[in-house]
Order: C-alpha cells, then structure tokens, then sequence
C-alpha cells in the first residue's frame, strides 16, 4: 500500500469513528449507578464509568457530537479560503492581490483566542454552541492558509503559469481545478484544512475544560451535554487526588490522540504522490 | 520593489488603527446582536436591576456615548472598575498587576523559540529532529497545562500557591507554550524553509564562487519573511498564553481576560482585549520598521571595489 493510500485510510477510519460517534450520541447521559462509580474498564467495558457510575462511552460519543460538525466545516472553510487564495495569485490580479494583504493584515493582526473570547462573549445565549466560534476560528485561520497557498503558486509562476497552459490547448477549467488546485494547491490546503479541524477540536477541550475548572457553563455546549474536556477534568483528579479516575484520563487523551492523527494522516495523504 | 513601501505602510495604519478599533468594534458587536446591549452582557436571567447597570455602565446613551467616554477614560488611564471579576476594583490595577507576567512569561516562551529558529537558520540543529519537534507540537496546550499543574500541585502540595510554587509555574508554562500547538516546530520548520529556499538563488551562489559568506548575503533578503514569521510566533505564543495562564493560575493578562469572559466582565474584556491589541500593534510597527531598514539596506546600490568592476 502506498503511502497516500496508507495515509487516507487511516484519516478515512478516524473521521468514520468521529462521524459514527456523533450520530450515535445520546441526547442526555443516562442515569447511573453510584455503586458502580469510577469502574474500571473490565467491570464496565469498553471504557469504564465516571464518579456517578454512568458509562464513559456516553461522554465520549456526546463530545464527538459537540465537535465533529463544526471541525469538519472549519477545515473545509479554511481548505475553501486557502484554494482561493491561490488561485488569486494565478489571476494576477496586484488589486486583488493588495486587497487580499490588506484583509489578511487586519485579520491576523490579533492573537486568535483573544477574538474567539470576544465572539463567545458576545454571543447571546441561544447562539450558544462550537459553530460560531468555529467559523470565527477558520476566518481566523485562513490568512495563514491563503498565503501559503498564494506562495505555492506564485513558485508556479502564477498568471503565467496559466498562460503556458492555456498556449497548450487545455481550458481554463481544467487548467485551474486540476492542474493548479488538484495537483499542486492540494498538499498545502488539505494540510491546512486538516490543522484546522484540529484545532477546533482542541479549541473545544480548552474552552470546556477552563469553564469546568471555573464551574461555568460552556461556550461551546449546552449544560446537558457533556464533552471530552470533562474526561480530561475526571482523569486528572487521579494524577492529583486519590481518585481512581485514570481510565477517564486515558481516554480523554486517547481521543486527543486520534484528533492527531486524522489530521497528520490527512497531511500525508495529500502530500504524497 | 517599485512599492516597496506599500507593505510597511499598510502595517503601520494597521498598527495604528488597532487599539481603537478593538474597543470599537466590541462596541458595535454588542449594540449589533438582536437584543438590548446591557440584558447581552448581563442577562435578566442572571441578574437583576438590568436598568440600572445600563446606566451605571455608560450603556443606556448608545453605543457612539459608550466607546467615546471609554477611550477618552482609557487614554487618561482610567479604564473604569471591574464589574464582575473582582467587583469595584479598578480595571487599570488589574492590567499592571497582569501585563508584567505576561510579558515575562512570552520573553521567556520566546527564548527557546529563537535559539531554535538561529539553529536551524544556520544549520545546527539537525533535520532528523524536526519529526520529534513536530510530534511534540501535536499535543495542545491545554494537556501539556495540565501536566505541569498536576507536576506543581504534586511537588508543593498546600504551598502550590505560595512564591516559589508561583516562579515554578511561570517556567513551567512558558515551557509549554513553547512546545506546545506547534509552536517550537513552526519556528524551526518556518525558519529552515526560508533560508532553504533562498539558498537555491543563483546570488547566493556567486557570492559562495567568490568567497563570500552564505548567511550575509542571505540575511538582508529573509529578513523581512524572518520578522513576519517571528510576528506570528508571537501572536501564537500570545494566543496561547489565554490557556496555559488559566490553567496554570498565573496571574497575567490571558487569565485576566479568560475570568472576565467567563463572568462576562464587559468592561475588563474590553480593556484586556484592547490590551492585547496594543502588544498587537507594537508588534506590527516592529515588523514595519525591519521591513523598512530591509528594503533600504538592499535598494542602496553596492559599490563594488575597482579591480571587481574590472
């Protein structure tokens, strides 16, 4: 198996596990038995259950709910954004191209965690959820990506690149889909895009786990629904306290691991030809 | 080059636009949303006498009222008080006891960031580390915050609080933003990528054919791209230090904007925000001024000694 084939089979895998593991979630956890409280993973398999007995699998499965749409759409914005910013520089348009620096400028010119506390601060109530701030996140992000985008194919040698091309008879849609999107801008804005869901993701577990810790509610979820902060939050009392809660933080890892891994399999699958 | 100038100058109205847009553009959020402004940032639900704090907090005479008395305070060094925070304190107290940790803290994320960036720029930092960098920069800050707090609370117990615990937590968290998100791998990959493409330019290797050293012919033409990366780093580093000082309990600005967001402290999410739009600012006119000396340094003509004309 080459190594894109290898790459996308696994980023395949991963993203079908979060995909199931959404629409399988349950819309509220279930009641719990407090004599099976903190069981571990063979009394109460696959994953054990928290401090009030109720199956980890059920946080699991409701926080890739919480996360799984709005990552998915945050790295295809980004991908989106990135695409176009490449194909700006093959038009070679220098307006365009001014206008794209100047709003890339502006938008990137502030550290993004302080604009996303500014959105969920703002954000009525009933906006309430990871969506809003995951598109902000992607807009955020996209500058990144449109530039790197916009440097691969000005390496290409932009409008003249296309110019070449259109002087061997291909059309220009063939010309920019496939031979500048497809085999060239690819690598860059899979990449980016597949970054992007990332960090959504960890975006989600930071935000959850630092209103948690404040015993808020969170932005990015309704008080009913549980997310993978909260196994990081029940396995660490077990790094810290004497709470037999380290199946909760292996898991919680776990899945901060698989995250990983989609989008570095996503990266290489792109990459390689 | 024609518009050399184009660039830096974008940046610095940018720069110079930023701490006044911020704020502004809060403003606008706020009176924006469906909704009156004072039930946004404090809802009925949550507390009572919604009229009265419209008008105590300068939000009851619209919003162009609102941002004129809040800038005009600000520029005197009056930001107002702490609605929710730390209710009645000054916000500008707030801000000098945080800024300082802040700043230490990013000085010193920053630190390994450099060294890093120099090693690979000039080659000593050998490529087959840069998988290991990378994977290091897989893991968020959030996990890595947690270890080390887990690692303080361990080894200090009831005193994980006092002084010492608290210079421990401040290295402790300047160590993970620099690994953490990618951070100490960007720089190394970012940095190495610029001067491996440059080395490909055919100037580099005639001035190598006449005897001339590699990097100093290099360095005026990346350092432009290098001060851009390096803004970016830091903005990354900013970015990050909201998590890592929360979790961490270091008392800086990202700790002090993430309580204000989270008790929906208005007015200290304003002016931390705008703080943060400030070091923003400052940072851009910094990358302005290096693209400015660049392109003046490579636009004077060289004058080559006589018996290199001949």
């Amino acid at each position: 198996m080459s190594r894109r084939w290898f790459g996308l089979a696994v980023a395949g895998i991963c993203l079908g596990l979060l995909a199931l593991a959404a629409v399988l979630a349950p819309d509220r956890l279930s009641e719990g038995d407090p004599a099976r409280a903190w069981v571990g993973v063979l009394d109460l398999p696959p994953f054990g259950a928290d401090d009030r007995g109720r199956p980890l699998t059920e946080i699991a499965l409701q926080g890739a709910r919480v996360v799984a749409a709005p990552a998915v759409v945050a790295g295809l914005l980004v991908t989106l954004l990135g695409v176009a910013g490449g194909l700006v520089r093959c038009v070679g348009s220098e307006r365009v191209e001014a206008v794209v620096n100047v709003l890339r400028d502006i938008v990137g010119a502030l550290p993004r965690m302080v604009v996303i506390l500014v959105v969920a601060l703002v954000m009525p109530l009933d906006w309430r959820g990871l969506g809003v701030l995951a598109v902000v996140w992607a807009l955020l992000a996209a500058p990144g990506a449109m530039d790197e985008a916009a440097a691969v194919a000005g390496r290409l040698g932009g409008a003249r690149f296309v110019e070449a091309l259109r002087a061997h008879g291909f059309s220009r849609t063939r010309i920019y889909l496939w031979h500048i999107v497809g085999l060239n801008l690819r690598p860059v804005v899979v990449r980016q895009g597949a970054e992007t869901l990332m960090q959504v993701v960890f975006l989600e577990i930071a935000l959850s786990y630092l209103a948690l810790d404040a015993m808020q509610p969170s932005f990015t979820h309704s008080d009913s629904t549980k997310s993978w902060a909260d196994l990081l939050y029940l396995g660490y009392s077990s790094l810290v306290l004497d709470v037999p809660s380290i199946h909760a933080l292996i898991l919680g890892l776990g899945l901060v691991g698989v995250t990983a891994l989609l989008s570095m399999a996503l990266g290489h699958a792109a990459r390689a030809r | 080059m024609k518009r050399w100038w184009a660039q830096p100058l974008v940046r610095v109205l940018v720069a110079l636009a930023l701490p006044a847009a911020v704020p502004a553009l809060i403003t606008a959020l706020i009176w924006l949303l469906p909704g009156d402004p004072a039930s946004i940032i404090c809802p009925p639900e949550i507390c009572g006498g919604t009229d009265g704090l419209a008008a105590r907090w300068n939000l009851d005479r619209g919003p162009v009222h609102f941002y004129r008395s809040w800038v005009s305070g600000a520029l005197a060094g009056d930001m107002g008080n702490s609605w929710r925070v730390l209710q009645g304190v000054p916000v500008r107290q707030l801000l000098d006891a945080a800024v300082p940790n802040t700043v230490l803290l990013i000085l010193l994320a920053t630190t390994p960031l450099l060294l890093a960036s120099v090693a690979a720029g000039v080659g000593w930092l050998p490529r087959r580390l840069d998988p290991a960098f990378q994977a290091m920069g897989l893991v968020p800050a959030v996990v890595l915050a947690l270890v080390a707090a887990a690692a303080v609370l361990l080894r200090y117990g009831a005193d994980a609080h006092g002084d010492q615990a608290a210079f421990i937590r401040l290295l402790l968290g300047a160590l993970v933003l620099g690994v953490a998100d990618g951070a100490l791998s960007g720089a190394v990959v970012g940095v190495r990528g610029v001067f491996d493409r440059e080395r490909t330019q055919p100037y580099v290797l005639v001035g190598l054919l006449r005897g001339e050293g590699e990097l100093g012919n290099m360095l005026p033409n990346v350092a432009g791209s290098l001060a851009g990366q390096l803004r970016a780093r830091l903005l990354h580093l900013l970015s990050g230090a909201v998590v890592v000082e929360a979790v961490l309990r270091i008392d800086g600005l990202g700790d002090l904007l993430w309580r204000a967001t989270i008790l929906q402290d208005f007015g200290l999410v304003l002016a931390a925000a705008t703080g943060f739009a400030v070091v923003s600012s400052v940072l851009l006119l910094l990358q302005a001024l290096v693209e400015v000396v660049v392109a003046w340094h490579v636009r004077r003509a060289p004058l080559l000694p006589a018996e290199v004309a001949s």
